[in-house]
């Protein structure tokens, strides 16, 4: 191997021969993943994204009744194009990421439900107790309970951005980023996601513009350098200190109006906008269990993903952790599945099966 | 009946909905918008929206992957 030419890109061609002939990616097994309202479950996971997925596979490998129940496979980081920072992958699409962890927990006899959770009920008798997880017409019991319901977009609560939802104004530059090819695009935030959103819609638009309220935005080292780049190309550029107050249009979106003026005038034209201003926990089914929730509404865990309720876990980006990647939701989830199986274990805190199965059957 | 899906390749919930149609043994027409303009034009057109998956079901147009609502134009 000689010294490597600058716009040689080595990495796509050894990958591929590498991954066939060394990596399985596949299951090697396949199970019927069809959940089973008469199983007593020995974990129950809420949400099927990295940490509830990773939490899936490894509850598997170590022999639990599994059950997942989430809304989408692979859940939140479908909707990033690439990540950089998940170990062993040098660059993967969100959704390859997230089908190859939902291969991975199939390699086991999980249990794998494609829906919404409506309730979580606890039943206590005495120090014993189970969960009951509600899913349409369908009840599932459990010992133990992970939470990894992840979260949802933040709006930005201004007129117009109901209005012009979908039409103009959205929420996912991978999803709809192509359908505004050649127009002017806004991006508000200035996380690293908001970066990140607005150097793929780049690629899209004929200019973008990120609208921050701060003093300068903080993406990650990399992306800062990516969006140096862009802004020396004009294809980027940053409005700092201002805030969008409202969004205007007709059919579809047409204008934003700042807090302030910029280059002479409140009202900006646009054709699209897209909102990355950070995101909430979904913590409402959690809410009439007494968990400990911090001040954001995220649940509070330790190190070993424990809630206050022995038998109840949370991972992923639900949990108060303040630094949230697909890494440490992982590493959360895992450690709510091994713990979970040593709670199991102990057989303690659990109601007995045969009342439990009882319940099942009368229903 | 008429099934048309606008897609983009990348969109998660796209696939979701594909797969439900597919798992129903519904046939349809896949749009891919993203390199497309006069595609995405004629989304835009009947659906109002600039956002995918977009479903037609006989000119009955449901935004998103809306189970329910596709259950019941397709009369599953």
């Amino acid at each position: 191997m000689g010294v490597l030419k600058k716009g040689v890109s080595p990495a796509a061609a050894s990958v591929e021969t590498s991954v066939s002939s060394k990596v399985i990616l596949e299951p090697r097994r396949k199970f019927d993943y069809t959940p089973d309202a008469s199983v007593f479950y020995d974990i129950a996971i809420i949400g099927a994204g990295v940490a509830g997925l990773a939490a899936a596979m490894y509850a598997g490998r170590l022999g639990l009744k599994v059950l997942v129940i989430g809304e989408l496979q692979g859940g939140t980081i479908t909707l990033t194009k690439s990540i950089e920072n998940y170990p062993g992958f040098i660059s993967v699409e969100g959704g390859e990421l997230g089908r190859l962890m939902e291969n991975h927990a199939k390699d086991y006899d999980v249990d794998i439900l494609s829906g919404r959770v409506e309730k979580i009920q606890l039943h206590r008798g005495g120090k014993k107790k189970h969960f009951a997880v509600l899913s349409g017409d369908k009840k599932f019991f459990s010992k133990t309970l992970i939470v990894a319901t992840g979260t949802e977009v933040r709006k930005l609560g201004v007129p117009g951005e109901k209005e012009f939802e979908n039409k103009g104004v959205s929420y996912c530059a991978l999803c709809d980023g192509p359908l505004f090819k050649g127009k002017v695009i806004g991006v508000v935030g200035g996380s690293d996601s908001a970066v990140k959103e607005a150097l793929l819609l780049s690629e899209y638009g004929k200019k973008v513009y990120i609208i921050y309220r701060g003093k300068a935005v903080r993406p990650e080292r990399q992306n800062m350098l990516r969006l140096n780049e862009k802004i020396k190309e004009g294809k980027i550029e940053v409005i700092n200190d201002t805030n969008i107050v409202e969004i205007k249009g007709d059919a579809v979106i047409g204008s934003v109006v700042f807090d302030r003026e910029y280059k002479g005038s409140k009202e900006f034209a646009l054709g699209g906008l897209f909102v990355y201003i950070g995101s909430l926990p979904l913590n409402k089914l959690v809410k009439g269990l007494r968990v400990k929730l911090n001040d954001k509404g995220e649940i509070v865990i330790n190190g070993n993903s424990e809630t206050n309720i022995r038998g109840l876990y949370a991972a992923g980006d639900i949990t108060d952790s303040e630094w949230k990647q697909a890494i440490t939701g992982v590493a959360e989830g895992v450690k709510a599945a091994y713990y979970g199986y040593q709670y199991v274990g102990e057989g303690v805190g659990v109601l007995p099966l045969r009342k439990a199965k009882k319940k099942v059957v009368k229903k | 009946m008429e099934v048309k899906i606008y897609t983009t390749p990348t969109c998660p919930w796209c696939k979701k909905a594909k797969a439900f149609l597919k798992e129903n043994k519904v046939a349809y027409k896949e749009i891919d918008v993203s390199n497309d303009d006069a595609a995405s034009k004629e989304m835009i057109k009947v659906s109002g929206q600039m956002s995918v998956p977009v479903v037609s079901v006989d000119g009955t147009v449901i935004i998103g992957f809306d189970e329910e609502k596709l259950r019941k134009a397709l009369k599953l």
